[in-house]
């Protein structure tokens, strides 16, 4: 059988092109936060601020070509769920690019001083990249099997988040004024990255949506 | 070359003493997909037909206003209709081949032309169904006659026929409304296909095929040119509320 919407398909993949590449760089946003807090670089910091335009413009032109291609394509069944989808992945793309924004403004405000600190947002962070990588993956090869495992991945996420802020809750406790207001800023930052991972799970959730209609609720 | 194909001024069109269109001003851009929409009796299909002439064949109908092709007014009495017809084609509602076989359907107008020489013939029907899209399904029956083919089939073959004189401008007076969906949707891939060569008037009742494949919609309506624009912005926010109601659904 003879392909008769060559066209429309054509539109359809430029937009999943987009999606993919928003998520490649928000997913960028956090390799440069790890680099940022394991060389102790405002620079990089600074990298992450300036490429968030970026990102929400990406954002911004994947509504538009939705919404184009809805108004003119009148899409049905599983080619309006990929359209659905892209928009609401978008979404959750662009917030988990804005917590790594924040996270950035924390490292350049501390100026990196607190090892431990640090050490708590590298091991939460790396956690996170791979879920990240994990959903990408699972997104572009609509895989059901690997998005809910990178949505189980998210509890142990939530469970070290736990650990890390019981601790810093204890530092804050124990000790003087400005220990214990850097303490709470390190909450604030860990409690990002915990954010993150709910929207990864979102996009888990839209996955299982694209693939077969479902609307399930994850985590 | 200009990128403005056709250029319309102040046109009036009058059936008798019915007006039919009313003052439009409308450019028609190079390789570019304008369509034409409005409920029926808008004065769509007249309009279409005021850019080669069609109208001329109806008595008592008279036409006030500028119509350019090019630098040329295609109103004049010298300009020669003929050569006008050659380079702006046309294909109609239903699929009209002529009863003979396919490749004398297209071979026709290039034949009217004088050319003779078999060699060259083929080459042109051979361009011409494979620019149709057609080639594939007719190549093993080309002396087979044009009215075994499916509805689809002859559309696509008075394409054809219509891109074998060369033009610059294909007229499509809705093409596919005798068509079932499958086969319009392979007219309107080969239309998106088709506009990097040709500059392209389709006249539709489908708003959905406005805005499928083209680039820019003209929204008619009593006669009158209500709304020309992008069609990206005519379906998503069209300026007046007429269109707005029309695409809309909303309308009467």
């Amino acid at each position: 059988m003879t392909n008769n919407r060559k066209h429309f398909i054509d539109e359809l993949n430029s937009l999943y092109g987009k999606v993919h590449n928003m998520g490649l760089e928000v997913l960028e946003g956090y390799y440069k936060i790890l680099k940022a807090c394991e060389q102790k670089s405002n620079e990089i910091a600074e990298d992450i601020i300036d490429n968030d335009k970026m990102i929400n413009d990406i954002e911004i032109s994947i509504n538009v070509d939705a919404y184009l291609l809805i108004a003119k394509q009148c899409p049905v069944a599983g080619d309006l769920r990929r359209i659905i989808t892209a928009v609401k992945v978008a979404t959750d793309l662009e917030r988990i690019g804005d917590y790594a924004v924040n996270m950035a403004k924390y490292l350049i405000h501390t100026k990196n001083e607190n090892q431990d600190h640090l050490d708590a947002i590298i091991a939460l962070s790396k956690h996170l990249v791979k879920m990240m990588e994990g959903i990408m993956e699972a997104f572009i090869k609509e895989d059901i099997k690997l998005a809910l495992e990178v949505n189980e991945m998210d509890e142990v996420l939530d469970e070290e988040y736990k650990t890390r802020v019981k601790k810093l809750i204890k530092v804050g406790k124990e000790k003087t004024d400005a220990e214990a207001e850097e303490a709470m800023r390190a909450i604030l930052v860990v409690k990002q990255i915990e954010r993150a991972g709910d929207h990864i799970t979102n996009i888990a959730e839209n996955i299982v949506y694209l693939v077969n209609g479902k609307r399930v609720e994850l985590n | 070359m200009d990128k403005q194909v056709f250029n319309i001024k102040n046109l009036d069109l009058y059936y008798g003493k019915f007006q039919a269109l009313k003052n439009i001003n409308l450019t028609i851009e190079k390789n570019k997909v304008t369509a034409l929409i409005g409920p029926s009796g808008c004065g769509k299909s007249t309009f279409i037909r005021v850019l080669n002439r069609m109208n001329d064949l109806i008595e008592e109908c008279r036409i006030v206003g500028d119509v350019h092709f090019h630098q040329d007014d295609i109103y004049h009495e010298k300009f020669d209709v003929i050569d006008l017809r050659t380079r702006v084609g046309m294909v109609f509602q239903k699929p009209n081949p002529f009863p003979m076989s396919i490749y004398d359907n297209v071979a026709y107008g290039p034949r009217c032309q004088g050319i003779k020489d078999k060699a060259e013939l083929d080459e042109i029907v051979d361009k011409a169904l494979k620019s149709a899209a057609l080639y594939e399904e007719v190549n093993e029956r080309m002396k087979e006659s044009a009215m075994d083919l499916s509805g689809g089939q002859q559309q696509r073959l008075c394409i054809a026929r219509a891109i074998a004189m060369n033009p610059e401008v294909i007229l499509m007076d809705e093409p596919t409304s005798a068509l079932d969906p499958i086969a319009t949707l392979k007219i309107e891939e080969l239309i998106n296909d088709l506009k990097e060569q040709y500059t392209i008037v389709i006249v539709t009742h489908s708003m959905q095929q406005a805005a499928r494949i083209s680039d820019t919609t003209a929204f008619f309506l009593m006669g009158e040119l209500i709304e020309t624009d992008n069609t990206d912005k005519i379906f998503t926010q069209p300026k007046m509320k007429e269109t707005e109601d029309y695409i809309t659904g909303r309308f009467g």
